[in-house]
Parts: C-alpha cells; sequence; structure tokens
C-alpha cells in the first residue's frame, strides 16, 4: 500500500481536479439528518461527516430502473443501451459500502458477468472516507469497519489534512498526476492515524455475535419470532432498497406504438414483495409474510464464498417504518 | 475489483425460428424452434435438464427447459403449457415467427457419474418434459446405462404429453430394454382402461406412486430421477427411501421464478442459513440430500 498526505489547503483543488474523471458524487444533506449520495460541483455541497446514505452507492452501478435492451422485432435486433455516462467519481464512501461492493462484484462480475454492473465498475473512481459509527452501525462485529481494498483512495482525517491510503492503480494514476498536491506522510502523521483509528473502533457501541449464527438461523426455523415480526413488518421492502448488498431486479418489457420496436427495462425488487416468489399458474414459493421476512433474514445471514449478505451499515434498522431493528432480530434468533 | 475479459452480453437473447408447433393438449404445444445465427445452431450444446430463457419481445421471457436431446441440436424442442403472461404469449405465435433464447442455463443431470447405473425416471405431468431429454440421451447412448425404467404419471389420456411416442414406448419398449409404466387419475377415462386391458401389468389408475405397487424397485446401482409438480416430490421420495434408496442416488429438478437464468436477479433463491442457494444456477438439478439439507427446496 502507498501511503501520502494530502494537506487541508490543497483539498479544494484536490477535489477539483478529480472532475476529470467524470461527474462526482458526494453525500449531501438530504432533510434534518438524511444523506444521499448527488452529483456535487463544489466541496461545500458535501457533508463529509455524514454516517449514512439512504440509498447506498448500488446505485451508480445497478440502476433503480434501467433500460438495458432496445429491441426491434421486424430486424431481429437486440440492441444493448447503457444509459448514463458509466464515468463517476463515488467521493465519500465508507468501508460498509466498499465491502458490500465487493459482493455486488461477486455476484455481478464473477461467472456470467454482467455488462452493464462491468462496464460502470471500470469506469467509476472510489474515494473512501473515514466514518465514525453511530448507535446503528455494527460494521465492526461484520469485519467491515475497514476496508484494505475495493477502493481507489481512502482519506483518514488527519488535524491538518488526510492521511491517504491508495488501493488502486487507477487511484495511483490520479495521486502521480496530481503529484504537487500530496506530500509523503511524515512519522507524526502516522502517529495520528494510529490514533484515530484506535479511537475510532472504541466508539462502537452496537455488536452482534455472529458465531454459529447460521446455525441459529436454521434452528429458528419454526420459531416464533418469525410471526411476531412478520406481525409487525409492513411487507413495503424498503429493507431491501437500502440495503447496500440486496440485488434482486425484475425485468419488464414496454413496446412502442408501432408494437414492433420497444425496450427491456430492469429494475430493482424486493423479496418482501408478495410476487417475489411467485410462478406462472399462481404457485408462490414464499406465500406468507412469515415466510418473506424469515427468508429475507437467512438470506443476508448466510455465507456467499465466506461472505455474509450483511455488511452492517445499519439502514434496514434506521429506514424500516415499522422499527424492526435487524441487530435485535438476529439477537433473538441467537437466544442473546 | 475481480477481473474480468467479458465483451458478450449474457443477458442477450438470440434470435430463433419457431420451424414447426405441434398441439400437444388443450393447454401445451411443442415448439421446435432454431436459431438463425448458424454459428449458433452449431455451438449450442447442453445437457439434459438444463433450460433456456425463452422470451416474446414486449412481453418477457420464462425459463424453460428442452426437452429434447440430440449430439447436434440444431433444432430445440420446448415443450410450453400456456400458463402465464409469457406463455401465454408464446402460444400465439405462429410457424415462422420468433422466438428469442438465452441459455442453455442450470447444471442439468449429471448423465456421465450415472452411467453404469440403472436409471428411473419418475415423471408427473408437465414433469415429463425435462426427463424426455435424459430418456432421449440415454436411449442414444444405450450401451452405457443398465436397466431403464420410467414411471409417468398423467391426469388423462387427453392430457398425456408425447402421447405418440410414450404409447410406443409402453408397448415396445422392451426392445430397448425400457420398461415404461404409466398411471392415470380420471376413473373414467375409457382410453386409458382400453390399455389397461391391453397391458394391465404396466398401467394402473391413481397418482404416479401407485406404481411403486406394479414392479419392485432395487435401490442397487440405480439412480432415480423426479420432475413433475411441487407436491410429487415428498410421496415419491417416500416410496424411494422406503426402498432403501440413499439421499444422494435421489435426483430432483425444480421450478422457481427466475429472471435471469443466472444466478444475480435472487428470485429463484432457496434455503437457510448454512445452505442458501440459487435454483437456477446451483440447480435445477438436486440431490434429495441438498433438499435435506437446503430448508424449502421440497
Amino acid at each position: 500500500m502507498m501511503y501520502l498526505k494530502l494537506p487541508r489547503e490543497d483539498f479544494d483543488a484536490f477535489f477539483k481536479n478529480l472532475q476529470e474523471y467524470g461527474k462526482i458524487y458526494g453525500p449531501v444533506k438530504a432533510g434534518s439528518s438524511a444523506y444521499n449520495f448527488k452529483e456535487v460541483t463544489t466541496l461545500d455541497e458535501m457533508d463529509l461527516s455524514y454516517n449514512r446514505t439512504i440509498v447506498p452507492p448500488k446505485k451508480f452501478f445497478v440502476g433503480l430502473k434501467e433500460k438495458i435492451f432496445e429491441f426491434d422485432e421486424k430486424r431481429a435486433e437486440f440492441r444493448e443501451v447503457i444509459e448514463d455516462d458509466p464515468r463517476k467519481v463515488i467521493f465519500g464512501i465508507h468501508s460498509c459500502d466498499i465491502h458490500a461492493l465487493k459482493l455486488l462484484d461477486k455476484i455481478y462480475l464473477e461467472d456470467m458477468a454482467d455488462k452493464y454492473y462491468l462496464e460502470r465498475r471500470r469506469n467509476a473512481i472510489l474515494i473512501g472516507i473515514d466514518c465514525h459509527p453511530d448507535e446503528h452501525c455494527f460494521c465492526k462485529s461484520m469485519g467491515t469497519s475497514y476496508a484494505t481494498d475495493g477502493f481507489d483512495l481512502f482519506l483518514h482525517e488527519i488535524s491538518d489534512g488526510f492521511f491517504v491510503r491508495v488501493g488502486s492503480m487507477k487511484g495511483h494514476e490520479i495521486v502521480a498526476k496530481n503529484k504537487g498536491l500530496f506530500d509523503p506522510v511524515g512519522s507524526e502523521d502516522i502517529e495520528e492515524f494510529k490514533r484515530s483509528q484506535k479511537k475510532r473502533l472504541d466508539e462502537f457501541k452496537l455488536e452482534l455475535n455472529l458465531s454459529g449464527l447460521q446455525d441459529m438461523l436454521e434452528l429458528a426455523h419454526n420459531s416464533q419470532i418469525w410471526d411476531e415480526y412478520a406481525e409487525k413488518c409492513l411487507g413495503c421492502g424498503t429493507c431491501n432498497l437500502v440495503c447496500p448488498t440486496c440485488r434482486c431486479y425484475d425485468v419488464i418489457d414496454f413496446v412502442n406504438l408501432d408494437i414492433t420496436t420497444g425496450e427491456r427495462v430492469r429494475r430493482w425488487d424486493s423479496c418482501m414483495l408478495r410476487r417475489h416468489g411467485l410462478v406462472a399458474g399462481g404457485l408462490n414459493f414464499r406465500p406468507t409474510r412469515v415466510e418473506r421476512l424469515r427468508n429475507r433474514f437467512n438470506c443476508k445471514g448466510s455465507l456467499l464464498e465466506g461472505m455474509l449478505n450483511c455488511v452492517g451499515c445499519g439502514r434496514c434498522t434506521v429506514y424500516c417504518p415499522a422499527g424492526i431493528d435487524y441487530v435485535e432480530v438476529l439477537r433473538k434468533i441467537a437466544g442473546d | 475489483m475481480v477481473r474480468v475479459e467479458v465483451i458478450d452480453n449474457v443477458l442477450a437473447p438470440s434470435p430463433s425460428r419457431i420451424i414447426k408447433i405441434e398441439k400437444m393438449t388443450e393447454i401445451e404445444r411443442l415448439f421446435h424452434v432454431k436459431f438463425l445465427s448458424r454459428d449458433l445452431v452449431e455451438r449450442f450444446v447442453y445437457r439434459p435438464g438444463q433450460f433456456v430463457e425463452v422470451g416474446v419481445t414486449g412481453v418477457g421471457e420464462a425459463p424453460i427447459s428442452i426437452c429434447s436431446w440430440r449430439e447436434e441440436p440444431e433444432i430445440l424442442e420446448l415443450c410450453i403449457r400456456r400458463v402465464g403472461r409469457v406463455t401465454n404469449a408464446i402460444h400465439r405465435l405462429k410457424e415462422g415467427d420468433l422466438l428469442w433464447i438465452r441459455g442453455p442455463y442450470g447444471n442439468g443431470f449429471p448423465m456421465e457419474e450415472m452411467e453404469g447405473s440403472n436409471l428411473l425416471l419418475i415423471a408427473g405431468g408437465l414433469g415429463v418434459a425435462p426427463l424426455r431429454a435424459v430418456l432421449q440421451y440415454a436411449l442414444k447412448n444405450r450401451e452405457r446405462y443398465g436397466e431403464i425404467t420410467v414411471f409417468y404419471g398423467f391426469k388423462s389420456y387427453e392430457l398425456m404429453l408425447f402421447r405418440e411416442e410414450f404409447l410406443y414406448l409402453f408397448r415396445e419398449g422392451d426392445e430397448q430394454k425400457l420398461r415404461l409404466y404409466l398411471s392415470y387419475e380420471d376413473q373414467n377415462d375409457e382410453k386409458c382402461k382400453r390399455l389397461a386391458e391391453e397391458r394391465g401389468e404396466r398401467i394402473v389408475q391413481g397418482v404416479v406412486t401407485k406404481l411403486f405397487e406394479k414392479t419392485e424397485i432395487s435401490p442397487e446401482n440405480t439412480y432415480a430421477i423426479i420432475c413433475g409438480p411441487p407436491i410429487m416430490y415428498k410421496f415419491v421420495v417416500k416410496e424411494l427411501i422406503k426402498r432403501n434408496f440413499k439421499p444422494w442416488q435421489i435426483y430432483l429438478t425444480l421450478e422457481r421464478r427466475m429472471r435471469c437464468g443466472i444466478g444475480k436477479c435472487g428470485h429463484c433463491i432457496v434455503g437457510e442459513g448454512n445452505s442458501i442457494k440459487y435454483v437456477c444456477k446451483d440447480g435445477p438439478v438436486f440431490t434429495y440430500w441438498d433438499a435435506l439439507n437446503t430448508k424449502g427446496m421440497i
């Protein structure tokens, strides 16, 4: 890993120079205590001390609703469409969200790679930033509170600027191009970086015991706990939309008035909605809310090649309109 | 980021021509389709038990198992029941029209692993479609397999799929060392009753599990392969376990909602805790051992 220092007086110039890599998206305040990644052109528009965005950065790689093909039946043609400019800079992404993207990479890129995701991932720059956990963050328990890779540059705030980790060749290229803005790290910076990391770890309040979680989930198959929470659950799917690792999608065709041309669109789907497990003929493999809720918790708590489908960002708890606390449910399941 | 070299868009379907449509029942038709691209016609290879996503522009796609097997496919046969939005649209198409196909997807049956063993195929209703591909493969490579026994259950003579083929095997199958047993549910089915008069030891009135009373089934060096409506699996598996089949000697092929067919869209997820599977990618063929370890599979 290459380490550099970005002095505070160079921060603005650094930000401006990133514009050559595409539009910059950063955390912007959206309401009293909510944030979202939005396009920004100046540093002031962002609040880099944000806790979490409502919608996770997955939206930059799998569109909420995106056209994927245009078809022409007469000409026997299916034309691939990538609607947005895949060149983007995601500025100020947190470690948990970087881990979530690494998981999405596994799904979307290993084996039968998804071209839309790949194009956007290849062309995006990820600039990570340190965060301070609030009462809903449990990334420390999930092993995602620190990113060792999966970013291009990672900024850790120190007193007179940022301690910068260079995580990729693209990151290297950026600092090489902006050589004049960076300083080598001094021993004082290193000490400060270490102290800030230690301090940050001590700030975590919420913990979740993961040991044996998969067995606990299976053993809870017939547990009353699912009924109890399914009673509270509105089945709205908000937890899926705000989850950085949820990735279910649906596909819909639209026909133009000439009835021979049209487009194929995909959009985010939700396993909490009734039709998720429905097949033609009316058979539903997860017909009740209890089954759907249990399925979601099992999906999140299972291992995908050693990675959990949850990064501990806390969004599902924070944004659940029924007040279902994700960690509380899993604790009950595990008997903690 | 994972390193990948892809240029092909795996979600892009290939146009194929409907060469022939055969009406099988009031709700099922057999579509013979051929890719427009000569290259694809030559390149497209698949295993029995694999499926394709079949699409109609403006309507969408549906996962359909390939019900035929030839070494050089050229023409794929798809037995499609008119049951949902997409399959209804497919039924409205005529010979010469286009279908949009992606695939083949899924693992398919381990035909090589089963070589040297006896095969017991148990099909219910439309479940006979993927098993027909297994049967065609096994008959094409007859010397590689031991005894082949087929249980095929249907509601009535009119709803029997691939009727001519199976009636031929019912009468003449023994010459190919194949024992075909049939079961029909409709007690008043005159045509089936006549078949019973013709060869009573091979046909029974009732559900498909009734056929277990008709013949001795030994687990010795035998694989059972089951496909049918979801309700059928538990009952058939029970009979097999009763006859000392081990869970890994039993293969099942499953149906689920599948939008992508490649393990991404998430709808076909099944299982809990330690074992979560995507039916489209990890299946659709599973052993009963998988089902015992993956909650909700059957």
